[in-house]
């Protein structure tokens, strides 16, 4: 009995294993090849279910199934080519940083298109009645789904490997996973490979779309939900290796599944003390990936060197600009003095709504200048930074719940408790470069996202609420909530109070990094990000300086999360709205579409980003398919970020005034119109 | 996970420390007097409501049935003259996350200026609402069904017409035990719903029957996929009923897999929001056979229900579910509660709403003095082979509200 | 008598199954300008890494300045003295020439900043390091150029900043890798000449396989073949080494 349960569980494991398998596989080579750390994975998957809906309505499950299972697959290949044709390919060559920017992007657009599409109802996919009965083999019973899902993506899978180690186009692809230079010094372009292997990861994503969707059901949701676990598979496997998706992805499976069977479950008994099996569902996969990355950075059947990555052209926004800097020091004071009157205007306006939306620009100016820190400084590119956001947030509101309401205590708690959390993890991944320790980060940030659903006194899914901050010194001071007073007649309240602190705060962050980066320390930062190799060889111990600047970021991040605790607009701190890995990715595009490596930037970043949303979501329910298309558009054409702009109009005026000079001297004033 | 003993709702700890939105004591620099901008009374004034909703995020299914039930209300509002005032609709997208919640609803009520607020179905946003409304002291109607709600985290500005957990537990406690069987193993969710099912109904279960027995739980993350394992488990075990503490696309996926493992023709699965329509919509012929708990079902006699489908059919091509009804009649109980205050002062709306008995589309419902949670009435209903790709409900018995809604003070509010 | 600056001993490094480096003891002396030739494959890169410590060695030892340093950080290296320049020009390309030439100097003092200073001061204020980087930009001869970025520079002037960045350390000892790899014979030379004018009054380990290059410069030679030392000695005795002569100079040599 015991042994034909374990065997169903193993089964269980394996059935999901393997849609990690086929997830991974795709996602793995795209990642080996092109080095093309590619988010819309997920949405392609989620794709290829939606289309199998479409094409399995007219014709029933029956026939329908066979049908979308070939037909969905083709159809997003054909996508992913096109995606690959139309916006990766132009990419090439620049920081795996870029494809973040531009695959959030397609994540936005394509899932807004899915909602458009088809709605936001969760449905489901019809299998044939012949596949979704239970079958009992030897005690051991489940769904002949089970099976179907297993030999299915099995075969496929025997099927790339087959075209991966067997063909020729299937070695150069390998050759090209392992070492793109050699391949091409050997003479193959193998920049022509890509389409087809995008084209081929997308199908592939596709089928486990369907299959999946067709033993749990098909939502909106569902590419998010699959791809934090894909990247698990890619990274534990090793990048680029087929053979490490195939592992990882079973792996990871079957992990998944029995911790979660047997988590709590009495192991044995040694006198007074029972061994259990500790209730880590969820954090398992999480402390497996992070073991591996420490012990093997490469991945367990990775075989590429760590120096082959980060070799991309990272472009940084203020360099080659045309504004002198006296020229921007005076544009900073007009901002800040901008920032300071705005409220006034607000007040005149009387709509403090607008108040709120400063505030939240204010934190995610914070935010994102912390990770400019370490992003643009540095050259290093956590995926994970949402987690000193969090934790700082959960920080500043248990200090408030337990300890002290002063805002500045709150503030420091949370700067010193994100700082120690940066040092621990900084010291654990800094030694892994490039892609790996953006994983690991990532790593770290979901095991504490779904560590707070584990606890009670971080109150679980619900999050924390009843807390509130008093401006001053322990307990004698002001709440913030009570400070009122009035001007000319209007009603100053709670909410200015707390703008021109978080602008306070915002304007010595900026001073501070601003200062750092003129010193010592921040300049070998800045040598790091040119040449580490170099940095190093003129005398500099530069893992010592990057884990210094990783916790200064951390606690400048943590001060932003501790900020939107003590925000009066803030009544709730909850695991989705601070430590879920998508803010992550929102602070690295924030950071990029302002403009990176500036300081300035990010924050002049977060300004238009929270601004732009809140512009488009007040006309359209669409305003993520336009944001997201902004995003590419912006990797596209404005790489170095908003910042760049005066310098990018500058250049264009030169050559056209050039043209019109030269040729076209019958109408001097072309632009005027349109 | 969960706490033993007295309050197994109180699990989320909230410390009250309410909050003045405009204190008149320890103000600083006092240089004139707070503005104040009143609502009128009498005459063909607008009114504004706001609809928060789930629109994207994990709920997204949901959201859509909550707003378009809000819509059908303020339509029939504006269109009777019963009212002498106009509802002005203004709507929000939570995008089921506590923090996109906040913002969204400091914005309607900030910037539109709306002081009647309904929306939201998960329990974390609607605790982060239920604050809010307490701060900036206008009403809200929280469309989630966690009993803090208005338990633990209950305060005099927040009407629930949701039906709670622990009514929805209690109606299929007693059934399951007296009529599909004495083992029961639990499956749940973990965190504050899951736990709360759980809490409620093997509570009730044990005070029902002598011979009942908690053959066994096991318990899966919120938002896990894969429930493979689980099944097996249960399946291997002496239950004659499994009941699932969790909802949305957890008991969906959870649903599929026991149909496909032979779980549901084994033993009875019962999940309190087995009947939901995005539940049915994502399981088609795999919740056939299962039983759940039912809030509503458009087949219903009560109040001026039939009415209400009539009209929310010809609008929509389909019948209401669960979530338009809520959304329909939180936005009529405000205009109710504002003709008989014969005001659209959000506190002379509370003042008449509390311990207010009003007809509903579940009959007449009373708004509880003590927490403000509606005494409405549920039903005990299995799925079964229906006509479209999704199953059908068959009531099997009603509960009076009465017998489910256990006192204020069980459930842990104190205003 | 002439003190040893830098001594290996039985220096061995293997990669799987290949032995690169096998057992290659060599000592250099203080102000002497040595250089180790060899074909390709004969593991005179890798006796470089590991003196740099861009690798670890699998047995051995390295000794500079008479301390062990065959388990210090490569970064720790450059601290004690030991400079190296890249084959492949590797300077800070987005950061001025001056900027280049100041992060090189401030590294030597960096142990006399403190955390406060390190943070907060401006990284123009610090006396030593400006002066420092002022006599290396004029002896590299680019001080009329120290505010463009070092990416706009011409080829042969990012070599000058290369070797610029070495000085600036203020090593006892330079390893230089293949510094004229892809010149012209005249920019050879130019690059030659810039090295004597800048690093003479320094011991200098030059990585080479152009023997006629080598031949001129030295002052002693050693050969490496597949891994091994083949000899060493004057440039005249190289010369006139048999066993060089069939293994190097006869046979690979196009």
């Amino acid at each position: 009995m015991v042994a034909a349960d374990f065997i169903e569980q193993l089964l269980n494991g394996l059935t999901l294993g393997m849609v990690y398998v086929l997830l991974a596989a795709g996602l793995s080579v795209i990642f080996g090849v092109m080095d093309v750390i590619n988010f819309s994975h997920g949405e392609l998957f989620a794709l290829g279910a939606y289309f199998s809906l479409s094409i399995i309505a007219p014709f029933g499950a029956g026939t329908g199934f066979w049908i979308a299972i070939v037909v969905a697959p083709v159809a997003v290949g054909l996508i992913g080519a096109a995606i690959e044709r139309t916006t990766v390919r132009p990419l090439y060559g620049r920081d795996p940083l870029y494809h973040i920017l531009l695959t959030f992007g397609l994540v936005l657009v394509t899932n807004d298109v899915i909602r458009l599409i088809w709605g936001t109802q969760q449905r489901q996919l019809a299998v044939p009645e012949y596949l979704s009965q239970p079958v009992s083999i030897l005690g051991v019973q489940v769904s002949v789904y089970n099976y179907f899902m297993i030999v299915f993506a099995a075969l496929l899978a025997v099927v790339t490997w087959y075209l991966l180690n067997r063909t020729k186009y299937g070695m150069i692809i390998r050759a090209g996973s392992q070492d793109r230079e050699m391949v091409r010094n050997v003479g193959i372009d193998i920049d022509q490979y890509y389409t087809l292997v995008f084209g081929v990861g997308a199908a592939l994503a596709a089928v486990a779309g369907i299959v999946l969707g067709g033993y749990q059901n098909v939502n909106t949701g569902m590419g998010n939900s699959v791809i934090i676990p894909a990247f698990v598979v890619v990274v534990l496997g090793g990048l680029g290796s087929f053979r490490g998706a195939v592992f990882g992805g079973l792996l990871v499976g079957v992990v998944q599944t029995l911790m979660r069977a047997y988590s709590g479950s009495v192991l044995a008994t040694f006198g007074d003390t029972t061994l259990t099996v500790p209730n880590l569902e969820g954090l398992t996969v999480y402390l497996l990936m992070i073991a591996v990355l420490l012990v093997k950075p490469q991945g367990l059947f990775g075989t590429r060197g760590e120096e082959s990555d980060g070799e991309g052209e990272i472009l940084v926004g203020g360099y080659g600009g045309v504004l002198a800097d006296s020229t921007r020091v005076r544009l900073g004071g007009i901002a800040v003095v901008a920032l300071a009157l705005a409220p006034i205007a607000i007040l005149f306006m009387g709509d403090q709504y607008y108040l709120v939306v400063l505030n939240e620009i204010l934190i995610w100016a914070i935010f994102a200048l912390s990770l400019d820190i370490v992003m643009g400084y540095a050259g290093l590119v956590p995926l994970g930074h949402t987690m000193f956001y969090g934790v700082g947030a959960y920080t500043a509101a248990l200090i408030m719940l337990h300890y002290s309401q002063s805002v500045f205590i709150v503030l420091l708690g949370a700067i010193l408790i994100c700082a120690v959390l940066a040092w621990v993890v900084g010291s654990l991944s800094i030694r892994v470069s490039g892609v790996y320790f953006a994983m690991i980060t990532l790593a770290f940030a979901e095991l504490l996202y779904s560590a707070v659903f584990k606890f009670d006194f971080t109150g679980g899914s619900d999050g924390l609420l009843g807390f509130e901050a008093l401006l001053g010194l322990g307990t004698v001071g002001e709440s913030l909530s009570n400070i009122e007073f009035g001007l000319l007649g209007y009603e100053l309240g709670q909410q200015f109070v707390f703008y021109y602190l978080a602008l306070l705060i915002a304007v010595l962050s900026f001073l501070f990094a601003r200062r750092m980066m003129n010193a010592p320390f921040g300049s070998v930062l800045q040598s790091i990000r040119e040449s580490e190799e170099r940095a190093e060889f003129i005398g500099y111990d530069v893992n010592r300086y990057k884990r210094r600047a990783f916790v200064i970021s951390g606690g400048m991040a943590g001060l932003a999360g501790g900020l939107l605790a003590v925000s009066p607009s803030t009544v709730i701190i909850s695991p989705d709205q601070t430590l879920n890995w998508i803010h992550s990715g929102e602070v690295i595009v924030i950071a990029l579409f302002g403009g990176m490596g500036t300081l300035y930037g990010p924050m002049i970043g977060s300004g238009v980003f929270f601004g732009a949303e809140e512009f488009l979501s007040s006309y359209t329910d669409q305003w993520r398919l336009i944001i997201g298309t902004m995003f590419i558009l912006f990797v596209l054409f404005v790489p170095r970020g908003i910042v760049s702009i005066p310098s990018l109009v500058a250049q264009r005026l030169e050559t056209a005034n050039n043209a019109d000079g030269a040729v076209d001297m019958d109408e001097p004033d072309v632009r005027s119109d349109d | 996970m969960s706490s033993e003993g007295t309050s197994p709702d109180s699990s989320v700890g909230i410390d009250r420390s309410r909050r003045q939105f405009i204190a008149a004591a320890g103000a600083v620099g006092v240089l004139g007097l707070a503005g104040c901008q009143g609502g009128s009374t009498g005459g063909e004034e607008a009114v504004t409501v706001a609809s928060l909703n789930p629109m994207t995020g994990p709920y997204s299914s949901l959201g859509p049935g909550q707003r378009t039930g809000a819509e059908l209300a303020v339509a029939e509002i504006n269109n009777n003259d019963d009212y002498d005032f106009e509802f002005e609709l203004v709507t929000g997208d939570t995008e089921t996350e506590a923090g996109a919640a906040q913002s969204e609803a400091q914005r309607v009520v900030q910037e539109e200026g709306a002081e009647f607020v309904f929306g939201a179905i998960s329990s974390s946003v609607a605790l982060g609402l239920n604050d809010f409304a307490a701060q900036s002291e206008h009403i809200y109607f929280p469309g989630g069904a966690a009993v803090p709600i208005t338990g633990s985290a209950c305060n005099e500005w927040v009407f629930r017409f949701e039906t709670n957990t622990a009514q929805i537990a209690e109606a299929i406690s007693a059934y399951s035990v007296n009529n599909l069987g004495n083992n029961v193993w639990f499956h749940y969710a973990d965190y504050a719903y899951g736990d709360s099912v759980y809490n409620r109904t093997s509570r009730r279960m044990e005070n029902t029957s002598d011979d009942y027995t908690e053959v066994g739980t096991s318990t899966s993350e919120l938002g896990a996929s894969n429930y493979g394992s689980f099944i097996t488990q249960i399946s291997n075990s002496e239950a004659d009923v499994v009941m699932l503490g969790m909802t949305g696309g957890d008991l969906v996926n959870f649903t599929n897999q026991a149909a496909d493992q032979g779980l549901t023709d084994q033993m009875a699965v019962v999940g309190p929001t087995q009947t939901f329509q995005s539940v049915r919509a994502g399981t088609g012929s795999n919740s056939v056979g299962t039983f759940g708990g039912a809030r509503y079902d458009p087949s219903i006699e009560t109040g001026d229900n039939q009415a209400f489908v009539e009209a929310y059919a010809s609008e929509n091509d389909r019948d209401p579910g669960n979530f338009a009804r809520v959304g329909y009649d939180s936005m009529r109980l405000m205009a109710k509660g504002m003709n008989e205050a014969g005001s659209t002062e959000p506190g002379d709306v509370r003042d008449a709403l509390e311990g207010g008995t009003f007809t509903t589309v579940l009959g007449d419902i009373t708004l509880r003095e003590s927490d403000h949670q509606a005494t409405n009435p549920t039903w005990m209903a299995e799925l079964v082979e229906g006509g479209s790709d999704s199953a059908d409900v068959e009531l099997l018995e009603q509960v009076p509200g009465s017998e489910t809604l256990p006192p204020a003070s069980d459930l842990g509010c104190e205003m | 008598m002439t003190e040893t600056v830098l001594e290996t001993d039985g220096l061995t490094k293997r990669f799987g199954k290949l032995t690169a480096v096998d057992d290659v003891s060599l000592s250099v002396a203080d102000g002497e300008f040595r250089s180790v030739i060899g074909p390709n494959g004969a593991g005179k890169t890798t006796t470089f890494n590991l003196i740099t410590g861009a690798l670890s060695p699998s047995e051995g030892a390295v000794r500079f300045k008479g301390e062990d340093i065959t388990n210090v950080a490569p970064h720790e290296r450059v601290g004690r003295g030991l400079g190296r320049s890249f084959q492949i020009t590797n300077v800070f390309g987005g950061l001025t020439v001056r900027e280049n030439v100041r992060l090189a100097a401030q590294s030597v003092y960096s142990d006399e900043i403190n955390p406060g200073e390190a943070l907060f001061r401006d990284k123009n204020g610090f006396d030593e390091i400006a002066e420092q980087t002022r006599t290396v930009l004029e002896q590299i001869g680019l001080r009329d150029r120290a505010d463009e970025h070092a990416e706009a520079l011409a080829y042969g002037d990012q070599r000058r900043l290369e070797l610029g960045l070495v000085l600036a350390t203020d090593p006892a000892l330079v390893m230089l890798d293949e510094p004229t790899a892809g010149m012209s014979s005249e920019e050879t030379q130019a690059t030659m000449n810039l090295i004597d004018e800048v690093l003479s009054d320094r011991s200098l380990m030059l990585i080479e396989h152009d023997i006629d290059l080598v031949m001129r410069v030295s002052d002693r030679i050693t050969v490496l073949t597949r891994g091994e030392e083949l000899a060493s000695g004057t440039p005249e005795e190289i010369a006139n080494n048999e066993d060089v002569r069939d293994a190097y100079l006869g046979g690979v040599r196009e």
